[in-house]
């Protein structure tokens, strides 16, 4: 990562369009203050003629691609630097089958996520099903079990849901205080995409299910035959068993060609590359509920069967990806987030400016729907001060985002999962942003 | 990786206190009721939401009959028996067969000691199996230089049929599913073994599908609610009845909360792929070309060791290692894919493989490593 200094990008802010552009050649790897000094460089503060009004561009005195280039889309390749990332430190020894990627989550606007974004955790590398191989069976503790080609699943009547999908771990690399300085790391590891498919009720009220059914094995057919219990009160009331992802065929990383999604509920729970669902009178001890997703409590003992994610939010502008550098004092803003709840629907969230000392009402906008990211947004007249920006959250089972030190008092810091406390953005005078917590410790003797 | 501050020991009582004082009195607008049919009433403590009158929350959703739609067939015995493989903790689904710990340990040390290090004690970044305590768990690191708790096998999984269901679907992980059974027994009575765990009060030396049912885990009772038996249902519906179990204990204060201590980042990780960077211009093009069949092979069976050198492995683009490999010479290195070196396994564990593959795979990866 290159350190670029304060002076260096004073000097850089007042010459010429050309020597901006070698000073990004010369920056290969940006760190965040480069981020910050990229904005600085907007056009607008120059006081000359814009050259791009001024002169004819290039786009528009060329013919352009022919327009089936792409039989397939792709982004601008302006966009290439909106990926997900990854961090050898969120796997095994650097090993990519085993791991997670993060979205993008300060390059992402509205409530959905491009399904080449969408956050990604697999435990024995991404599996790649030929659908015409592809069968799902449903037996157990059912009236008539059945196998299903994925056309045949295919032919049930379709519903869609906007989702959001979160990793319990999201956020887990903070419990004891914060390490990541970016949106990206702190909170990517969920995504939100319209999800369609086929309500399991609609499917077991054909079959039957026993009256002695009360669990749910739901099994994957990668390399790990990755499997969760579910509790058959939650598949009766909003489980789907779901084969697309905003419009399209899933994608192989979010376990084409069908997956499980029980909304609000920990995304592994939601099986990938489904194969299998088994109704049974006992719960079965997979290993991602007992060795893992299960959370470690100071007593000792663990949570187990831990399901719903809870409320929960976090600003997305200004982030440290995103920072305020290029605004002046006087400047109107607009303070943006995304609240979640898997206890249900957001009702409204509130933001602090001072670290959580004093509260304001944020406005919710668009649509607000259960389970789904709802956008949250605040006017603020940019004063050109340091704050400690934060928003909390709320739902409509009656719950509150809770604050690092309420949360850290019942959970303690070991239990990895589940982490939902308020985050906060420290913003300088300089407008940079950056990644604190407010929270208070107690060393004991 | 963070160092905790001891000067933030803050305003903590007084600040709690007026947390809680404020608390409630929500001012924002209620959702519409006519629309959110919520009833708190959800298993997990949340609400459920009523399908009325061809609606669901904001949802128009189809309320025609769904009945008569009945797509796919029963399944075959076979195709059951095939597929109904899960192993529950009280044995349903065990397959026959016995192994060693012994036996165990010779084919640990073949097939997972390159990531789980010898006796499964880790320290290859891979997760460590062996060596955890009961007492461990309850430690905390609220303080610097504080130990973290030791979750393995032996310390922390309340079942051993997770175990040995676990290493028939996912293990070896380059392989899975590649094991007999009498090779399941055998590598899960070991792993018990190194980890402390008993039957009877002694030592497992062999293990089958009747004595396994005899094996209690040391940290059985270590985890609730009880999901087990006719209540379990219910007692997880008690568990999430009451917030403060699992830390839903936000209040909302609005003014004089109380003020805490800032904590910044200590060691801030900055090891991310690809690098940090939100500017938009052309990316640098990049040598393209098709993917080899070799490279497609090489992701296949070998990346998984030689993508990096935290195995021992020389790296794929390590032009140092690769160097001193060729040292010994083409038909040496090859020679050594194909049998197995150290802990380099034959052909790399993948003996689907033509000798004629793995020596295209070598050239490859000597090529990429120039
Ligand atoms: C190439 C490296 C590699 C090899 C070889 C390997 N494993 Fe693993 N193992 C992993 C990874 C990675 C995980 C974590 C998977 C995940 O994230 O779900 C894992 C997880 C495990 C776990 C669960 C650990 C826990 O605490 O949850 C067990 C048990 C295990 N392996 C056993 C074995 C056995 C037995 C073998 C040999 C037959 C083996 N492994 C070989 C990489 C390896
Ligand atoms: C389970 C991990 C693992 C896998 C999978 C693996 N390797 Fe290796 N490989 C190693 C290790 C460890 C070494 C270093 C061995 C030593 O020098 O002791 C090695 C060394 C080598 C060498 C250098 C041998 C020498 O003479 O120095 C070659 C060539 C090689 N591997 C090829 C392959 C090929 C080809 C594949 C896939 C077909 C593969 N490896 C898969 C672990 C692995």
């Amino acid at each position: 990562m290159s350190n670029i200094s304060e002076n260096n990008l004073e000097t850089t802010t007042n010459k010429e369009q050309s020597s901006r552009r070698d000073f990004f050649k010369r920056t290969a790897a940006y760190s965040v203050s480069a981020i910050a000094a990229a904005n600085l460089l907007a056009p607008v503060k120059l006081s000359a003629d814009d050259a791009n009004i001024i002169n004819h561009v290039e786009w528009g005195t060329t013919l352009g691609d022919e327009l089936n280039k792409y039989p397939y889309g792709i982004p601008s390749a302006y966009e290439h630097n909106v990926v997900r990332r990854t961090s050898s430190l969120l796997s095994s020894a650097g090993d990519m089958h085993a791991a997670v990627s993060m979205t993008p989550l300060h390059e992402l606007e509205g409530i959905i996520t491009p399904n080449g974004l969408h956050f990604t955790r697999t435990h024995n590398g991404v599996a790649h099903i030929d659908p015409n191989k592809y069968r799902l069976m449903i037996h157990g503790l059912v009236e008539k079990p059945i196998v299903l080609t994925l056309e045949q699943l295919k032919k049930y009547p379709a519903e869609s849901r906007l989702l959001f999908l979160e990793c319990p771990a999201n956020g887990a690399a903070e419990w004891k205080g914060p390490q990541f300085n970016s949106l990206q790391f702190v909170k990517g590891m969920m995504s939100n995409a319209e999800w369609t498919g086929v309500r399991l009720k609609t499917i077991l009220d054909e079959i039957g299910l026993k009256p002695t059914a009360k669990w749910m094995l739901a099994e994957g057919s990668d390399g790990s035959e990755m499997s969760r219990t579910v509790p058959v009160e939650k598949v009766l009331d909003d489980a789907m068993i779901v084969w697309a992802q905003n419009g399209e065929a899933i994608r192989p990383e979010q376990g084409y060609p069908v997956r499980l999604m029980l909304p609000g509920w920990e995304a592994n729970l939601c099986v990938k590359w489904l194969k299998r669902l088994e109704f049974g009178a006992e719960p079965w001890y997979c290993k991602e509920e007992t060795s893992k997703y299960t959370a470690l409590m100071a007593s000792g003992k663990a949570i187990q069967h831990y399901y719903p994610l809870e409320v929960n939010s976090i600003i997305t502008t200004p982030c440290p990806e995103k920072p305020w550098s290029d605004l002046k004092k006087g400047d109107m803003v607009e303070v943006e987030g995304i609240a979640w709840s898997g206890h249900g629907t957001i009702t409204g969230v509130d933001i602090s400016l001072d670290g959580g000392n004093n509260y304001v009402e944020a406005k919710l906008k668009g649509l607000v729907l259960p389970k789904s990211w709802t956008r949250f947004s605040y006017m603020y007249k940019y004063e050109g001060k340091p704050l400690l920006i934060q928003s909390r959250a709320m739902d409509d089972a009656g719950f509150v985002q809770p604050s690092v030190t309420q949360e850290k008092a019942i959970m303690g810091l070991e239990g990895v999962y589940h982490r939902n406390s308020i985050c906060t953005w420290e913003v300088r005078q300089d407008g940079s942003v950056h990644n604190v917590q407010v929270r208070t410790d107690n060393c004991p003797k | 990786m963070i160092k905790l501050n001891n000067k933030l020991i803050a305003i903590a009582a007084s600040a709690l206190l007026a947390t809680t004082m404020f608390a409630a009195e929500g001012t924002t607008k209620p959702l519409p009721a006519n629309v959110y049919k919520a009833t708190k009433n959800a298993l997990d403590g949340g609400v459920t939401y009523k399908r009325e009158n061809g609606a669901y929350t904001a949802y128009r959703v189809n309320d025609q009959s769904t009945k008569g739609v009945n797509f796919g067939r029963a399944p075959t015995a076979n195709e059951l028996k095939a597929w109904d493989a899960d192993i529950m903790p009280d044995g349903t689904g065990l397959p026959v067969g016995s192994g060693t710990a012994d036996d165990g340990e010779t084919l640990y040390d073949k097939d997972c000691a390159v990531c789980h290090g010898e006796f499964g004690a880790g320290g290859k970044g891979y997760p460590t199996l062996t060596g955890g305590s009961l007492e461990s768990l309850k430690n905390q690191r609220d303080c610097p230089g504080k130990e973290a708790p030791n979750r393995t096998i032996g310390s922390y999984w309340p079942k051993a049929s997770t175990l040995i269901w676990y290493i028939r679907d996912a293990m070896p992980y380059a392989h899975p599913k590649s094991y007999s059974p009498d090779q399941m027994y055998a590598m899960t009575a070991y792993l018990l073994r190194e980890g402390g765990v008993q039957i009877d009060g002694k030592d497992i030396e062999e293990l089958n599908q009747d004595n396994f049912k005899k094996i209690v885990m040391p940290n059985e009772k270590g985890f609730y609610p009880n999901i087990d038996g006719p209540k379990g249902v219910e007692n997880v519906r008690a568990f999430y009845k009451n917030p403060k179990n699992f830390g839903a204990v936000g209040t909302r204060c609005m003014s004089n909360c109380g003020k805490e201590s800032v904590m910044k980042i200590g060691n801030e990780i900055t090891a991310v792929v690809p690098a940090y960077s939100t500017v938009r211009d052309l990316p640098k093009e990049e040598a393209k070309g098709a993917v080899s069949e070799a490279q497609k092979l090489y992701e296949k069976s070998c990346a998984v060791c030689h993508k990096t050198d935290a195995m021992g492995a020389p790296a794929v683009g390590d032009k140092g290692a690769w160097e001193k490999a060729m040292g010994k010479g083409m038909d040496k290195v090859n020679h050594n894919a194909i049998n197995g070196v150290g802990g380099m396994p034959p052909k790399g564990g993948a003996m689907d493989l033509s000798d004629a593959q793995v020596k295209d795979i070598v050239k490859f990866m000597v090529e990429s490593s120039k």
